[in-house]
Parts: C-alpha cells; structure tokens; sequence
C-alpha cells in the first residue's frame, strides 16, 4: 500500500481508516463542519496610510473579531483577545498602536512576550507593517541580547519597546528615570501568550505588571492593556488577574476555515494483564507516513526533545527505505539555530518543507502558515495546547486533520477516553495566584526599591503597611519621618528574584559542557531535591543534563548535556501538617477542605525509569537534609468510611484513588502532574479520619487548591471515571498507579473508595 | 483568597515560620519615629555642621575649612579635554547606600568644594533621613553652577547619573552645568603604567604623597549610613564625612597635580617618561600630532633619567612585538590582522618603546624620513626588536617609497638579526615566518619588476 502519488487529504485518510490494524485504534471520530468568515471594513479612523500599506501587502478588510478588537482598544478599552492559532492577532493589536503612532509619533507601546524569539518575529512583522504604511517608527527588542549602545537610544527614543517580564523586572522597572520617556507616553501595553502565564510564572507576572502601572501612574500615564490569548477556559479572568482591571472580551474567531476531522487514536494493548500498551510514537508515525507520502503538508508534535528525534528519525528512515522526499521532512525544537528555525518556518510557508516533527516550540505564535495534518504523539497536558496544536493543521478551503494519539500515561488514558472533554468542553482555566505571600512580598520589595510608598498605598490584595513592615523586620525597608515606606539595604531585589519561582532561595544550575560554563537556570530548594539530586537526570527545554554533583550548602548544581535514554526519578517522603483551614464544606462520605499546610519532605533514593515505558533500570542514594515547605492544599476526608474497611486495604484504596484524582486534576487545571503533591494518610493524626492530601509542590501555592476544593465532584467522578475505564485488571500505571503488591486489586478497592465518595461512574462496572 | 484578613493570618504563621527558622536573637522592637530635625541635630552635633530647614524638609550642611591648592588654570588649559581658564569648576563626590545607579540606591552624603584663587573652599551636604531628599537635593542644585564644570572621579559612570536617578524621582529636573570632567579616565590614560590599580587611594598615594591613616573602607558606607538610619546614632557617620572630604580635595590635588606636572611645558623635562608618553597618546586622540611629538621627545629625554618607579611589565606580549598593538586611546577597531589586540597595555615605557612610539607616531604624521631614522636607531639596539624595527623600515620602503630593493635588504638584515637571536637561544619564531614571507614576496616583486623592464 505504498502510493508516492499525490492524493487530496481526505483520499488519504478514507484509505487508512480502511485498514483495520489502524481503524481499530480510532476511539472517536469527529469532523469539524467548515466555516465562514465573517468580515469588517477597516475603520474610518484607520489613517489612510495605514488603509494603504495594508493594501499594498494583500488586506482588503479585516476579520470581524479583528475589527471588534481595534475598535474597542480605539475606544480607550482594556481588551483580552481570544485567537485560535493563525488568525491574525497582530493586526488586532499592531493597527491601534500604528494609529496612535501615526497621529503621535511621541507616543509610546510595550509588546511583552514570554520569550526573547516570539518578540524578535513580532518586531519584525510590526516593522513590515510600519514601512508598508510609510510610517517611520522605531521598533525594537529590548532583551538580554541588545548591544550596550543601542539600549541607551532604545530607551530615550524607542516608540515600540519589545521585551519580555524578566527584562522587564530587572533591567526596567528599576531603572524606571532612564525610561522617562516611555513611562511619560505610554498609551499601549501589549500582552502576548496571555495563557503562559499561569502558575508561579503568571503570579509574579502579574506583580511586575503591578508594578508597571504603579509607576506609569507616578509618570502620568494610563496605558490601555491589550491582551492575547490561545483558547483557554477563563481569559478574562485570566487577563483581570494578570493586570487587575477588567477587560473587554473578543473571542468571536472571524477567521474561515475548512471541514476539519479530529482522531482520537489509542496504541493497542500489549499485555491484557498489567494493561500496557504500545508506544504513541510508533503509532503517531504510521498515521503521519501515508499523508507525507502523498505530498500533504504535516506536522508531528513531540511532547521532548527525545521524541522528536525518534520520529524524525523513523520518519525519514522510512521515506528513504521507498525513495520518498525525505529530505523535505525536518525537525524543528528548542536547540536549533534561530537561522535554521527561520529557515524552516519560510520551508513551511512556502511549501518547500513537506512536514516537521517539533516540541511545543511551534505552538505558540510563530508564522508557518496552515498546514494539511497534524498529528500529536501524546496529549500535549491541557485541552488548550492540544487546540493549538491541532489548530496548525487547518487549511481555509480544504480539508484538513488532526490525530492525537494516546500515550499511556493516566493523564492521556483519561483525556482519550473522554472525547467529549477534548472537544465539547471549554478548555481549561490558567490559574495564577498573584497575592501568593511569597510572590507578593518579592515583588513588594522590588517596588520599594523603585519607588517609596505612602501608606495606605494598595498593592495586589490590599494596603501594604502590614507586608512593608514585616519586611522592616529584616531590615529590607524603613518607614521615614514623612510616614513613607523607603528601601533601605544595599541589595539589588529584582535580582534576587526570579520569575519562573516563587521560593526566595534557589539552586543555581550550572552547564559545565561548553568551555566556558554558564547558568542554565534556577530551581526553588524543595524542587531542588527531586530535580538536581547529584546524578539525576535533568531536563531543560526537553535537554537532558546529568548532574554531575549537586553543592547543597552553596546552592549550585553542576550539569552536564548528555543525550541517553532514561531520565531519573526522586522518591520523596512526604509527612504533612495542617496548619490552617481556609474552606471546608461536607461532601457524600465525607469533607472536603482547603487549606494551608505545612510539608516536610525527606529524598532519600532515586530510581532511573526509562522513556517510553517507565522501565526501571537502576537506582541510587541521595543524602540530602529535611526541607519543610509551607503551602496551600486540598484534601478530602472518608469520615464515612469508618467501618468495613481493613487496615492494608483502605491503604491500597486511598493510594489508588488519591493517584487517580491527582491526574484528573491535573487535567483539569492544566498542570504538570508533578506540581500537585500526593500524601494519603490511612488514620491521619490531625483529621482522625482516612484522608487524601493533594498539595502544591510551590511554596505558598498558586490558587490551585482552591479551584480543586471548587471542583471537588468532578474530581472524584472523573478519578472513578478513569479508573473504571481502565483496561487493565486489577490496577496498572495508567490508572491507580504502579501495582506493588500483585495481590491486591488496587482498581476495585479505589474504586470502591470513590464509589463511598459520591462516584456514580464506577458502580456499573463490576469489581473484577 | 484575596481577602486581607486572611493575607494578615498567613502572614502572621508565616512570621512565626520565619522566625523559628532563622532563630533570630533581638527581639523585634517597633522602631520609634524619628522626627527628621531631630536626626539632623545630631549629625550636625557629630560632624561640626548646621541644621538647614526648608519649606521642602530639613538636611545638614558642614562648610569646611580653607584648604590652600595651587593650580595654574593657563596650564591646565593647554591639556586637552581640560576646562578654560575661566570656567568655574565644581569638585563634587558623593557617597551612596549601594552601587549602581537604579532608583533604590540613595546619595546621602553630597561632597562639593569651589575655587577661591588658590583656596578650595569644602561644602558637605548630609541627606539625615530618605524623606528629606527634596530639601537636599535642592541645595545640590543652587550649588552646582550653569557655567561651570563638574569635577569628579568616575563622575561620568557613577555619581552624576545617580544624581539625575535621584532628581527624575520626583525632585524636579537635575541642574544644568556647562562640561564634566571625570579624572577617571585621564589617570588612567596618563598613570596606569605605574600604578596597580586607578583608586583614588592608590591615586593619592603614588602621585599626591597623601597617605590616609585609619580611613573608612568604600565598601563600608552604605552600611554605615543603613545602621545610622536605623539606629539614629551619628558616630557610624563622623568617619564617612572625613573619608569624603579627603576624596573632595584630593580631586583638586590631583587636578593641580596635572596641571603643574604636564600642563607646563617647561616642566616636562622633570616629568615621568610614561606620564609623558600617556599625554602623547592623550595630544594624539584629539589630533594634535605635533604636541604628541613633542610629548615623546620630552619623554625620551626623560627616560634618560632614572625612573623613580622602575617600570615593571605584566604584557603577556612584549610590547616591542608586532603583535602587540600601539594604543591611541579611544574605541578599539576591529584587528587589523590575527593579533590579539590591546596586547600592549599596562607594560613599561622603556627608552626603546618610546623610540618605537616615536618612529609610529611620525610614521602616522607622514614624515616617513624621520620615521625610517626613528626605526634605524631601534633596529641598532638589536635583538628581536631590532628585527621588529627592520620590518617596519621594510614596510616603509615597500609601500611609502616603492623602494623594493631598500625593502629587500632591510628585510635581509632583519633575518640576519633573528639568526643570531636563534643562535644565542632567543628564537622568535612569529618574527622569523613574517620576515620569510616578506622576503619571498619582496623577491617575487623585483623579480616581476625586472621582467616587465
């Protein structure tokens, strides 16, 4: 069945859902219907100019939410954008700032993304779109990367400044008197990537942007704040959170598109006993082969840097083995030359590149044009990335393809067997907590520096005279004669504060492979354990580092690249205190609470699993001190479940069930399942009852206790859901977690739990 | 979440939480609000000054002693980058709570001195709490004239921008003045080569014979300025006062010491042969050839004395080397070959340097006459500097004489030299390849010549 022939998408895709080996995979099937577009004129007030340099480049009219959007930020309105993947979101932000520029050339813009290349493409299009206009605006990316001199005339005479929340934090908020210019003029802030911002990130991104308009405030000026973001759950919420004003929603897509069919497809069973299954990355091959070969432009997402290049490599060993355009086939991921990524996103464009294997580098908004296929090897971990994954593959006239295959990780069995949560509900919701009191006190100190406070001055939550003097404690701030709130250290905050953690004492990771070493990045102290244990394996932007030796007392991890097929896992002990209780509320057998806690976390051993198939090939010792960590929880007690237990069974049940509930979670939240922490606690000395913890592995949380607290029922449904679905027999990895005693019957006793908690999912099925 | 009340309930265990953790030994007192008069009474009681109040808040002023330094405005003058004659000039040095120059940094302690005739006349203004920043800053203001300079060590990297940092904060636009000039970069151009490092200590030490007994450490101050803030007792600030009024007039030393030393012509045969051969380079850079010239001559004069300071070499490179580049100051360009630049820096102007110097100097002014004379008497010292110094009368001949033949024999001679060098176990294996592609290329041209003739 090999056809080098050319063949129309929906011809390649009847002959494979033809063949049974593939077809029998397929657990639901949907096609998208086509759409049209709706249309606006461009505005009266559009300077003719600009009217005609989007002419000159092929735009006639705009798509209605574009037209909405620029409205609306023409009217002086906070907007959040909602933009499924290639639809034209720079011009909803790009024209009113063009406009303003035209009518002021003394006006100012900030476009903030969350990394230094995305702002180095949009400075580009925005470039094009000034000079198609005739308009001479200086634009220009103020990051890590710009040269000394330059910076200086960026900061007198920059209209457009460029930058990302990191630069922003500590290179110009600080010097907020060398930026007078823009603080003076700024009318917009642009806000890229919105849903990136969620977790510790977003919650420190949120108080440098409370930072930002605390000092355009002092400046004079009152930016309108345009927000973008890819289809999630809460996008104003979102954009209120991250900026603390409303703002007006625009999320009815404008753009047109083709008929779309979605796949949801499952690596067959290998082993009825223990419920394994096949590799997704195989699976996700055989499906891409067929369309490449019939010269349909496809893309395959990876979810590492490993999986990418097992594809590819399969891919084109395949295409070679039948003398197909192999060659036309790339790899695209972090690691790449800028040059070689933007040679391969003008191959997509233009054609030349047939398909590309990549990590989630291509989803966020880099222009590669629309595509024919894409095929995900794994659920990418939130319903969002899996839109804008499949949202590549997209073409307006034609029909196009989207295939998520499973792997067999709980998460993914849940997300695959549950289509209905893929494509019938909203995604998920980003959740950042900005008033997280370690955040907030980082950043309160960072604002001191910049700027003394009044008080009774509100910051984030409320007053700040509380929070300043606490850190007059140490000694970081004084309150003057004038009742105000000065700095008062030598230090420099913003650089002992790091956006991507919340903790204030870090490990530094440095890479020892190049000849001269540099810092990698930084991990919080707890996370540190785990993750920078000497000889563990470390991944950075889907990079593998051995960690040749970890300097505890100096708060240095010493790594090395290393490309091998394992990765390590910590075991950590875990013992957990409630220390306080900010909800609680009584559910079907029992209570569900959220609160604070205290965790003491010991890591004493490491095993090495490997990928693909969590294949445990080998272990080791890690001597490391106790680390307390104080955060947020949730947790669920079984005061019902007093009775009719034994001991070792409700131990089995409560594992199983708190492992299932803890990957519904974290679909429901859309986080790593590893920044919620499992504790289950059989007779649990502080709620003398048995109980299942679920904490946040950051230090004071993110709000996300909260939201399961919120969310308790569809926890508990969706965790008997996906464990009565199961395959398996008796409890597997995908499920209830690794079987360690094979006696037991993990799935039926957890089943059970769920069920005495309210479950109703769980009952038909019976316990085998 | 949000809510304060329970922001306050955290924040309590999270105190407590802290508190357990670092086990800390004082126990946290409120601290009493201080009345900013009654902060500035005692750091005028401890430092001799006077307690200004404004409508705008309250700072000290202490108005020091006379001091008596010479300098010769006219000399001075003659220097390039230096002030007219009439200009007044305002020293001013200032003392912060950190480095850097971001908004969290304060100037607390603004130290200024003026010229009367021959008497530098000291103003220290003292910053007695953060929220008196706008009275103080204000006297920095009326003190600074619009006609006149700043005076300032590192002025231009550090002190001035603080000082606008602090005057954009809030409090009104920093002063006008009519140039800066920073003696940081002159010390360095003109002293480097005898002195370990450019700080203004070390500067009054080598050059000024000042020596500072039981002085405040630089990194000291910003704490000592914190405790006094915290702890409202002046005595952590008696010293700082001292320690900047001393840097205030070692500025004006150090300018009269410059005046005296180089601006007078007629003084430059007692000068330094490396101080003369850093203004060289200084006359140079603003492209005053024949002053360079002059510079060299006085310093190959001077080099004829002992040195008092025997100039001692650091360079990797040796700097007679062609590999190691001649500094004309100002911005690197792009290597003109694989040398790695800057290789010269920081070694010792002996008299060979200087007639190195000399000969690239009129080499560069076009007297390619004197030029080659210049690399002739270098080349009669020998060794591989000799050989260095045929190169060069190769290069000339070649390409400012088109004298081929001259070139060859040159060359010849300079191989010449290096054999005996590598006979007496002073190979220099750059020299020799560079010398052997000169010759098979100036024999190839000649050869060209002779067949076209």
């Amino acid at each position: 069945m090999r056809t080098y022939a050319p063949a129309p998408t929906v011809a390649v895709l009847e002959r494979l859902l033809a063949e049974p080996s593939l077809a029998r995979g397929v657990v639901h099937h949907q096609v998208i219907p086509a759409r049209d577009g709706t249309f606006a004129s461009f505005p009266d007030w559009l300077d003719d100019r600009i009217a005609e340099g989007l002419r000159g480049r092929g735009i006639e009219r705009l798509y209605g939410h574009q037209a909405e959007a620029i409205e609306a930020v023409h009217a002086g309105d906070d907007v959040v954008i909602v933009t499924p993947t290639a639809s034209g979101k720079t011009l909803c932000y790009a024209l009113p700032v063009l406009q303003e520029l035209a009518e002021d050339p003394s006006a100012r813009a900030l476009f903030l993304f969350p990394t230094k290349a995305l702002g180095q493409d949009q400075v580009a299009e925005f470039a094009m779109l000034s000079k198609a206009a005739g308009l001479t605006i200086s634009s220009n990316t103020y990051d890590g990367d710009t040269p000394a001199p330059i910076r200086s005339a960026i900061r007198k005479a920059g209209q457009v400044v460029v930058t990302n929340p990191d630069m922003l934090h500590s290179a110009i908020l600080p010097h907020h008197t060398k930026w007078f210019q823009l603080f003076e003029q700024l009318r917009v802030i642009v806000i890229d990537e919105l849903h990136t911002y969620r977790g510790v990130f977003g919650s420190h991104v949120a108080n440098v942007i409370r930072r930002l308009l605390r000092l355009c405030e002092h400046y004079g000026s009152r930016p309108i704040i345009v927000c973008c973001s890819a289809t999630i759950g809460n996008p104003g919420e979102l954009a209120a959170m991250l900026t603390g004003r409303p703002a007006r929603l625009v999320d009815r897509n404008g753009a047109p598109s083709g008929e779309r069919h979605v796949l949801l497809v499952d690596p067959p069973i290998i082993d009825q006993a223990t419920g394994a299954r096949g590799s997704a990355l195989t699976l996700a091959q055989r499906w891409a082969l067929p369309f490449m070969r019939a010269g349909r432009q496809t893309i395959v997402f990876g979810r590492s840097r490993v999986a990418v290049e097992i594809m590819l490599t399969g891919l084109r060993e395949s295409l070679r083995q039948d003398a197909g355009p192999r060659s036309r086939v790339r790899g695209y991921r972090g690691g790449y030359l800028p040059t070689e990524r933007r040679a391969i996103e003008r191959g997509l464009r233009d054609g030349e590149i047939l398909g590309v294997v990549s990590t989630n580098a291509l989803e966020l908004g880099v222009d590669i044009g629309r595509l024919d296929v894409s095929i995900l090897a794994g659920y990418p971990g939130s319903v969002a990335a899996t839109w804008q994954q499949i949202g590549r593959a997209g073409r307006r006239a034609n029909v196009s393809v989207a295939i998520v295959v499973a792997s067999p990780a709980p998460v993914d069995q849940y997300v695959i067997h549950h289509p209905e949560f893929l494509l019938d509900r909203t995604p998920e919701e980003a959740r950042a907590d900005p008033d997280n009191l370690h955040v907030l006190l980082a950043h309160l100190r960072c604002a001191t520096f910049e700027m003394p406070f009044d008080p009774g001055t509100v910051f984030g939550p409320g007053p700040v005279d509380e929070l300043l003097a606490f850190l007059g404690e140490a000694g970081q701030v004084r309150q003057a004669s004038d009742g105000r709130w000065y700095w008062s250290s030598e230090n420099f905050p913003a650089s002992e504060v790091s956006l991507r953690s919340a903790a204030p004492e870090n490990v530094v990771i440095i890479d020892t492979t190049p000849d001269r070493p540099h810092v990698l990045g930084e991990v919080d102290l707890f996370s540190a354990q785990v993750l920078v244990h000497t000889n563990a394996i470390y991944l950075h932007e889907s990079v593998q580092y051995h960690v040749d030796r970890l300097d505890w007392d100096e708060r240095k991890a010493y790594v090395t690249r290393v490309d091998i097929d394992h990765y390590t896992y910590a075991n950590r002990a875990v013992t957990l205190k409630p220390l306080d209780v900010f909800g609680e509320a009584v559910v079907a057998g029992g209570r569900r609470v959220h609160g604070e806690v205290m965790v003491a976390s010991l890591v004493t051993l490491f095993k090495k699993l490997k990928f693909g198939t969590d294949e445990n090939v080998g272990w080791g010792p890690i001597h490391l001190p106790e680390l307390e960590l104080q955060t947020t929880a949730y947790w669920l007690t079984a005061d019902g479940l007093a009775g009719g237990w034994r001991r070792d069974e409700l131990d089995v049940a409560l594992l199983g069930a708190g492992r299932a509930i803890q990957a519904v979670a974290a679909v429901l939240l859309m986080v790593d399942p590893r920044d919620l922490g499992l504790v289950s606690q059989v007779r649990s000395p502080h709620q003398d009852a048995p109980t299942i913890y679920l904490y946040e592995s950051m230090p004071g949380g993110v709000g996300l206790s909260e939201r399961l607290w919120q969310r308790h029922d569809e926890l508990v449904e969706g965790a008997a859901g996906l464990v009565a679905s199961c395959a398996c027999e008796a409890g597997c990895p995908a499920c209830t977690g690794p079987r360690l005693e094979p006696d037991v019957n993990a799935k039926a006793l957890a089943l059970r739990l769920l069920r005495g908690l309210g479950a109703t999912t769980g009952v038909s099925v019976p316990a085998a | 979440m949000t809510d304060a009340l329970l922001l306050s309930r955290r924040l309590e265990r999270h105190r407590a939480w802290q508190r357990r953790a670092q086990q800390p030994d004082e126990d946290d007192r409120a601290p009493d609000p201080r009345r900013a008069t009654a902060l500035a009474v005692r750091i005028a009681d401890a430092v001799d000054g006077e307690v200004v109040a404004t409508d705008q808040g309250t700072y000290v002023r202490r108005d020091g002693a006379a001091v008596a330094v010479p300098i010769d405005r006219d000399a001075l003058a003659g220097l390039p980058d230096q002030p007219a004659a009439g200009t007044p000039l305002l020293f001013l040095d200032t003392e912060t709570t950190g480095l850097g120059t971001a908004t969290g940094t304060y100037a607390f302690l603004i130290g200024l001195a003026r010229w009367e005739d021959d008497r530098l006349i000291p103003i220290q203004l003292l910053l007695p709490d953060q929220s008196e920043e706008r009275a103080f800053l204000a006297a920095v203001a009326d003190l600074v004239p619009a006609d006149g300079w700043l005076v300032t060590y590192n002025g231009r990297g550090f002190d001035w921008p603080l000082l606008v940092t602090r005057f954009r904060m809030g409090h009104g636009p920093p002063p006008v003045h009519a140039g800066h000039l920073d003696l940081l970069p002159i010390v360095r151009r003109l002293f480097r080569h005898r002195m370990t490092d450019a700080r203004l200590a070390t500067v009054e030490t080598e050059l000024l014979s000042v020596h500072r007994g039981g002085d405040v450490g630089g990194w000291e101050i910003p704490g000592r300025y914190l405790s006094f803030l915290r702890d409202g007792s002046p005595h952590h600030l008696v010293d700082v006062v001292r320690h900047n009024a001393i840097d205030v007039t070692s500025l004006a030393r150090l300018l009269g010491h410059i005046a005296a030393r180089l601006g007078d012509r007629d003084r430059w045969t007692d000068a330094e042969a490396g101080d003369l051969a850093g203004l060289s380079r200084l006359f140079r850079r603003h492209h005053r050839d024949d002053d360079a010239l002059a510079c060299l001559e006085a310093a190959l004069v001077a080099s004829g004395r002992p040195s008092r300071r025997p100039a001692t070499s650091h360079a990797s490179e040796a700097w007679w080397s062609p590999r190691a580049r001649p500094d004309y100051g100002g911005r690197p360009g792009p290597p003109r070959s694989a040398w790695p630049p800057g290789a010269a820096f920081d070694a010792g102007w002996s008299e060979a340097r200087l007639l190195v110097e000399r000969a690239r100097l009129l080499r560069r002014v076009d007297r390619i006459d004197d030029a080659l004379a210049a690399w002739e008497a270098v080349a009669a010292v020998g060794g591989p500097m000799g050989a260095a110094a045929l190169i060069e009368v190769a290069k000339l001949r070649e390409h400012a004489r088109h004298d081929y033949r001259g070139a060859l024999e040159a060359a010849l001679r300079g191989r010449a030299t290096l054999d005996r060098c590598r006979s007496t176990g002073r190979p220099a294996a750059h020299l020799e390849r560079d010398i052997g592609h000169r010759i098979g290329r100036l024999r190839r041209r000649l050869a060209a010549v002779r067949g076209a003739a």
